[in-house]
């Protein structure tokens, strides 16, 4: 069990006289073993926070773990890491660059090559090996950057955006690998904008806003905590619904009507109400989307 | 393992040792050293000839010429002359102007300018061209000319020129002992500049434009987390400055071995040393400029900002360009110990002659000295703005302790 935890992390940029807090106390922890999702909107901090986790950025206060103790450059050196802005050098073949990558981190040649010709193959790059990578669909080229990411069996994986610009058939290999190296029990984080797709594959889910944690914790926790709504399905008009206490219309479309209730006494003050004036067909809760519970932890 | 700044340095090599546009530029500069020597060895061996007009009855003239040509063929000065015999003023004239001769010599005074220097206008000699008459056949008669005519005056006082002239040789000699020429030194000067400046920015530009570029891509993001910074900097330093060692080494290879070839063969031995001072200084005082152009591509953050970051060290460079082969005397001497002016100032005055032994090594030693500073000064500040993206980074800023990564050491 190696986690990798992030605790009252900040950064203050010092712009001109006013300094900005881009990341402010937050804290959180990348399980090993688990996929986090970390989402929020552009400027919430994510990259700021991912540079500094991998020491790309200097830390203003806080700190990060990783296994329990303070993460040191040799932790770093063994964790993958995919930066915000994509590009390798463009005029150097894919094969190259990816093992002077490897190397770079310690793994001797024949065994970088190895690796790396498997990853290629893996991904469907295996004939565009010795071309340059300035050759290559910007697609490709994100693949490329996976697997300068994953080679060397990483301790831990920090990823940014690393699903940005890929087919859906991408996607779910994309997917597939990093499974791959939570099933080895490391902790791997990545960033996204796509809430379906961190709805689909995270175990975890970490929101940030404006700098600052504003959600933590698994998918269904997160639901759980939103405020459930109702769909009501009746034989006539649902508009009566706005004047039952205690139950906010959101929606009412004819004879259907989407609320929230805030407690069971309004539950079956509607229900009754509603049977009063006919056939309930449909009365069940609506689960929230996390894109929902994002836009509520985010307003 | 092999080193992470040994990678660094190999990639850098194989890439620059790769690139067209380098090995196109390194081509053409051997080209122009190799053209230069040609036509240097060319000029030097060429025989210049020359037909000269002398008209019917002019038997002065035709003496000057004929005497001349002898002279001329006895001595080694690769000039011949041709007799041209006209019948008049007017045949001698038409011959310049339809090329038949070159130039037209005349005992008599000078069919257009009669008068112009007053009474001795009558007597006077003249050399005629269609155009102005070629400055050395014009030396060449003017001498012969003048010994003729002292000659007759001296054999009409009595006397013989010998008796005129004898002792009145000037003989120059020159007491440092030093055989290289002066213009040879103005010219090696103008060479070492021109190598200085063409390999420090050539390959300077090359260093920072690899920076930015593992900059703009955030590489260096990954690369940083992988190997520290101080040693991605040095394997850029020394990639780079191999290379630029390599082709400097070549370029005065090129050079000395083309020098052999010409009259000039005989500063072999003195160029030589020069050149290997040059090479030494070279060689330590681009370790600075490669840091100084890596924080000029670190303080860029697109490629197009570059060349408003690397315009202060070109212009350093330039003017280093600029001093070092006009300046002499005592400002060649300051500046043969002030670098980056002493790389090309100092290796030009061993040329010279004018300095002491111990005079280049007390002057490599400040180069050191101030490449250090320079390299620690780099380092620092590179650390300091490669991590910071979004506009161009001041130098205040990349220095300032708080704003850079904590990979660097």
């Amino acid at each position: 069990m190696s986690d990798l935890e992030v605790r009252e992390l900040t950064r203050v940029f010092a712009s001109g006289d006013t300094p900005r807090r881009a990341v402010d106390g937050v804290s959180f922890t990348a399980s090993s073993g688990l996929l986090t999702g970390f989402v929020g909107g552009n400027g919430a901090g994510k990259t700021t926070t991912m540079r500094m986790i991998m020491g790309v950025l200097a830390i203003t206060s806080g700190e990060v773990l990783f296994d329990g103790s303070p993460v040191t450059r040799h932790d770093r050196r063994e964790f993958g890491y995919m930066p915000e802005e994509r590009g390798l050098y463009p005029k150097q073949p894919v094969l190259d660059q990816l093992v002077y990558l490897a190397r770079l981190r310690g793994i001797d040649a024949p065994a970088a090559r190895r690796e790396v010709l498997e990853h290629l193959d893996r991904l469907g790059l295996a004939s565009r090996a010795k071309d340059h990578v300035e050759k290559l669909s910007l697609g490709n080229q994100q693949r490329v950057q996976i697997v300068a990411a994953v080679m060397g069996q990483p301790k831990a994986l920090v990823l940014d955006e690393p699903f940005s610009g890929l087919d859906p058939a991408a996607v779910d290999a994309m997917a597939d690998l990093l499974r791959e190296h939570t099933r080895r029990g490391v902790p791997v984080l990545f960033s996204s904008h796509q809430l379906d797709l961190v709805e689909r594959l995270c175990e975890r889910l970490v929101i940030l806003g404006g700098g600052r944690l504003l959600a933590n914790g698994t998918p269904d926790g997160l639901r759980a905590q939103g405020v459930t709504r109702h769909r009501l399905v009746l034989s006539g008009d649902a508009g009566f619904v706005r004047g039952v206490p205690g139950v906010l219309a959101v929606d009412v479309d004819g004879s259907s009507a989407l609320v929230e209730v805030h407690d069971d006494a309004a539950a079956s003050r509607l229900l009754a109400a509603a049977l009063d004036r006919g056939t309930v067909q449909e009365f069940s809760p609506v689960r929230p989307t996390l894109a929902q519970i994002y836009r509520e932890v985010t307003a | 393992m092999t080193s992470a700044w040994m990678l660094v340095a190999t990639r850098e090599i194989a890439v620059r040792a790769l690139n067209k546009g380098f090995l196109i530029g390194l081509a053409v500069t051997i080209a122009m050293i190799g053209g230069l020597v040609g036509f240097s060895a060319y000029m030097d061996g060429r025989t210049e000839s020359f037909d000269v007009a002398v008209v019917a009855g002019d038997d002065a003239a035709l003496t000057a010429v004929e005497s001349a040509r002898d002279g001329a063929a006895a001595s080694d000065q690769n000039v011949e002359l041709d007799v041209v015999r006209v019948d008049d003023a007017a045949a001698a004239e038409a011959a310049l102007e339809d090329e038949t001769a070159d130039a037209w010599l005349s005992s008599e005074a000078t069919p257009g300018a009669t008068g112009a220097t007053g009474d001795d206008a009558a007597t006077g000699w003249s050399l005629s061209g269609w155009r102005e008459p070629d400055g050395d056949l014009a030396g060449l008669l003017g001498t012969t000319v003048r010994d003729q005519v002292m000659t007759d005056r001296a054999t009409g006082a009595g006397t013989t020129i010998e008796a005129l002239t004898a002792g009145s040789e000037i003989e120059t000699q020159r007491l440092d002992g030093n055989p290289v020429d002066p213009q040879v030194v103005f010219l090696a000067g103008f060479v070492l500049a021109f190598l200085f400046f063409t390999g420090a920015v050539g390959s300077g530009a090359m260093i920072a434009g690899s920076v930015i570029e593992e900059k703009q891509s955030r590489l260096v993001e990954i690369i940083a987390t992988a190997v520290p910074l101080r040693q991605l900097l040095a394997g850029k330093i020394i990639g780079s400055s191999v290379i630029a060692l390599a082709q400097n080494l070549l370029l005065a290879a090129v050079g000395l071995v083309g020098l052999s070839f010409t009259d000039l063969s005989a500063v072999l031995p003195a160029m030589t040393a020069t050149m290997v001072w040059f090479v030494v200084f070279f060689t330590v005082g681009f370790v600075a400029v490669a840091a100084l152009y890596a924080v000029a591509g670190s303080l860029a953050s697109r490629t197009e900002d570059l060349q408003y970051t690397t315009t202060p060290l070109m212009m350093l460079l330039m003017g280093v360009y600029i001093v070092t082969f006009s300046a002499d005397g005592v400002l060649e001497r300051v500046l043969s110990y002030i670098p980056p002016a002493s790389i090309v100032s100092m290796p030009v005055r061993v040329l010279n002659g004018d300095a002491l032994w111990w005079e280049p090594v007390v002057s490599l030693l400040v180069l050191v000295v101030a490449t250090l500073g320079a390299v620690l000064l780099s380092e620092r500040a590179y650390r300091g703005a490669l991590m910071q993206t979004g506009g161009r980074v001041t130098w205040r800023s990349a220095l300032a302790t708080d704003r850079g990564t904590t990979l660097g050491a």
